[in-house]
């Protein structure tokens, strides 16, 4: 009888040991949801977009594969928190890798500001040369309204680079350098059909 | 026959070892099993719909897509929480199942949305790239407000942002800008168009007066001078027959008659050469003057006046002539027609006192026009 019950409490211990031997990697979830909430804050989805999606995929599937070992009666959380570990890893260089992209738009978008500004000045010292007493001509009110309008588009840009939205504000600035540059090419055009030196 | 006790026990000890790993087999069994394959394919399905852009071009379908897989999610750490034989993931099954076909269904709505988006963007695009076009080809020598050409101007900058936009994909973001230009491009193009519509409205007369002018060199067998606002042409014809055609400059606010004097229009009408002016006696080259104002002239201008359509202050216009010194490339003359200086040689030649020069709009319809 002894026996007996001796042998009933072992099977119960070992079930007990067995079924309780993993812990949820807490730790480790925390530390990747930081991760790539820190690639969030990195505007990783501005600007390195793809792989952001992929380390939120990488998150998403060791978060339902602990899920699904809690699930279990022996739970080995061992696997999981190598994918947890990875994760972290991954999101570490996809926060580098916006911070990089975001440099680099900063500087495409800081340069074509600067070469956009020298346009501009050109422009405004050619539209004066245009020919004289012309100021109600069409293709003068043209030229005065493209300036006007490529002016406003700079502010814009300016403005949205001052706010740290470096992407916007390339995306801006392309467009409103393509047109300073028809431009400078359309005056130059008038001045030299008009003959008028610059 | 009775077995010995310590056979009997040896038995009992096999019999309880082979138990166990039966009763763990059971007990492993017994557990209720979590879909982990469809809450793996609803996980794929979304992962699919985010890389197919389904958040921005099916965001109602993905979203509840979203959902249900969180539902999913949350239902199946909920019953983990209940004591294991106690289990029951059909709920989580459900929401797994249902979360994988809404985010097909995004994925496919997306993928035929970016095509859709991308189909109707290019259209747009050709289509305000066209209108941007007609503008410039029917327009860039026509004296639109600034107001006007401000707005061709914005709608113009925001079409490039569009374009710029679309290149890279973010179609979002391109309809968007498309918008804002289509309305202001658009506009201002109805607007030009319904403005140039009512200019030629006095297409009937310059028709009769080009007609005339043509039929009498043909009849006297001389020259006469046709000269074309609208084309920018200056056509001098022989006994019925174009014998030159030449490109001219008007005046820098040439759309209508002229109605009084510095007002920049080149006047429309039939005229005739009063005078001659060689070199040195003109700062253009050489000039023909014309019999601007004639009477009808005259006796429009007294008309606005008194119907107060002009100031009283208003003066007629006067000095109207065919000049050199042209070839600029745009309109600038005070109202004055302009050529090259050797094509004005070649007009000041066969002219005289006395020949026709008719100005008119146009010498062929507005839906002659060429786009």
């Amino acid at each position: 009888m002894k026996n007996k019950v001796l042998m009933g409490l072992a099977v119960i211990a070992m079930v007990a040991v067995l079924t309780s031997c993993g812990k949820k990697p807490q730790a480790e979830i925390d530390a990747a949801t930081a991760a790539i909430e820190a690639a969030k804050t990195a505007e990783a989805a501005v600007y390195v977009p793809a792989e952001f999606a992929a380390v939120q995929d990488s998150l998403n599937a060791a978060l339902a594969a602990i899920t699904e070992k809690e699930s279990k009666l022996f739970k080995n959380f061992k696997g999981e928190t190598a994918k947890l570990a990875n994760v972290i890893t991954l999101a570490n260089t996809v926060t580098a890798n916006a911070a990089t992209k975001k440099e680099e738009v900063k500087a495409e978008a800081a340069n074509l500001m600067t070469a956009i500004k020298a346009v501009i000045e050109e422009n405004g010292k050619l539209i004066p040369k245009l020919p004289r007493g012309k100021e109600g001509a069409a293709v003068i009110e043209q030229i005065k309204a493209d300036a006007a309008t490529v002016d406003a588009s700079v502010v814009e840009a300016q403005g949205l680079y001052d706010k740290g939205s470096f992407m916007d504000a390339l995306n801006k600035i392309k467009a409103a350098k393509e047109k300073a540059d028809g431009l400078n090419a359309e005056v130059k055009e008038v001045l030299t059909k008009a003959r008028i030196k610059f | 026959m009775r077995l010995k006790k310590p056979v009997r026990k040896i038995i009992m000890i096999f019999a309880i070892l082979a138990l166990i790993p039966l009763a763990i087999i059971f007990m492993v069994r017994m557990v209720p099993q979590p879909p982990q394959e469809k809450v793996k394919l609803a996980r794929i399905a979304l992962s699919e719909a985010t890389s197919n852009k389904a958040d921005t071009y099916s965001k109602n379908l993905y979203r509840e897509a979203k959902a249900l897989y969180d539902s999913a999610m949350i239902n199946w750490q909920k019953e983990n929480e209940r004591f294991i034989y106690f289990r029951d993931f059909q709920k989580v099954e459900g929401f797994a199942e249902q979360a994988a076909r809404k985010a097909e269904q995004a994925s496919k709505t997306s993928r035929n949305n970016v095509t859709d988006l991308d189909t109707f963007l290019r259209g747009k695009i050709d289509k305000l790239n066209n209108i941007a076009g007609l503008i410039d080809k029917r327009y860039s020598s026509y004296p639109l407000s600034p107001e006007v050409w401000t707005r061709i101007s914005k709608g113009r900058m925001l079409l490039k942002e569009a374009e710029v936009a679309f290149k890279k994909g973010d179609f979002a973001q391109a309809k968007i800008r498309i918008a804002d230009s289509e309305l202001l491009l658009t506009e201002s193009f109805d607007w030009a168009n319904a403005h140039l519509k009512d200019y030629f409205s006095s297409y009937p007369d310059w028709k009769k007066w080009a007609d005339k002018t043509i039929r009498e060199s043909r009849q006297n067998q001389s020259y006469s001078i046709l000269i074309d606002k609208y084309s920018r042409k200056c056509l001098v014809y022989l006994g019925g027959v174009k014998k030159y055609e030449y490109h001219v400059e008007l005046g820098k606010n040439w759309v209508g008659d002229k109605r009084m004097k510095g007002d920049g229009a080149t006047p429309e009408g039939m005229y005739k050469v009063v005078r001659k002016y060689g070199p040195g006696r003109t700062k253009y080259h050489k000039a023909l003057l014309i019999d601007y104002p004639n009477a009808t002239d005259k006796a429009e201008f007294k008309q606005e006046i008194a119907r107060g359509t002009l100031p009283g202050t208003a003066r007629i216009g006067s000095l109207i002539e065919i000049h050199g010194d042209g070839g600029r490339g745009i309109d600038w003359t005070e109202g004055c027609v302009a050529l090259t200086n050797s094509e004005m040689d070649v007009v000041y030649k066969i002219a005289k006192e006395g020949t026709p020069v008719t100005i008119v709009g146009s010498m062929v319809s507005l839906d002659q026009l060429p786009d």
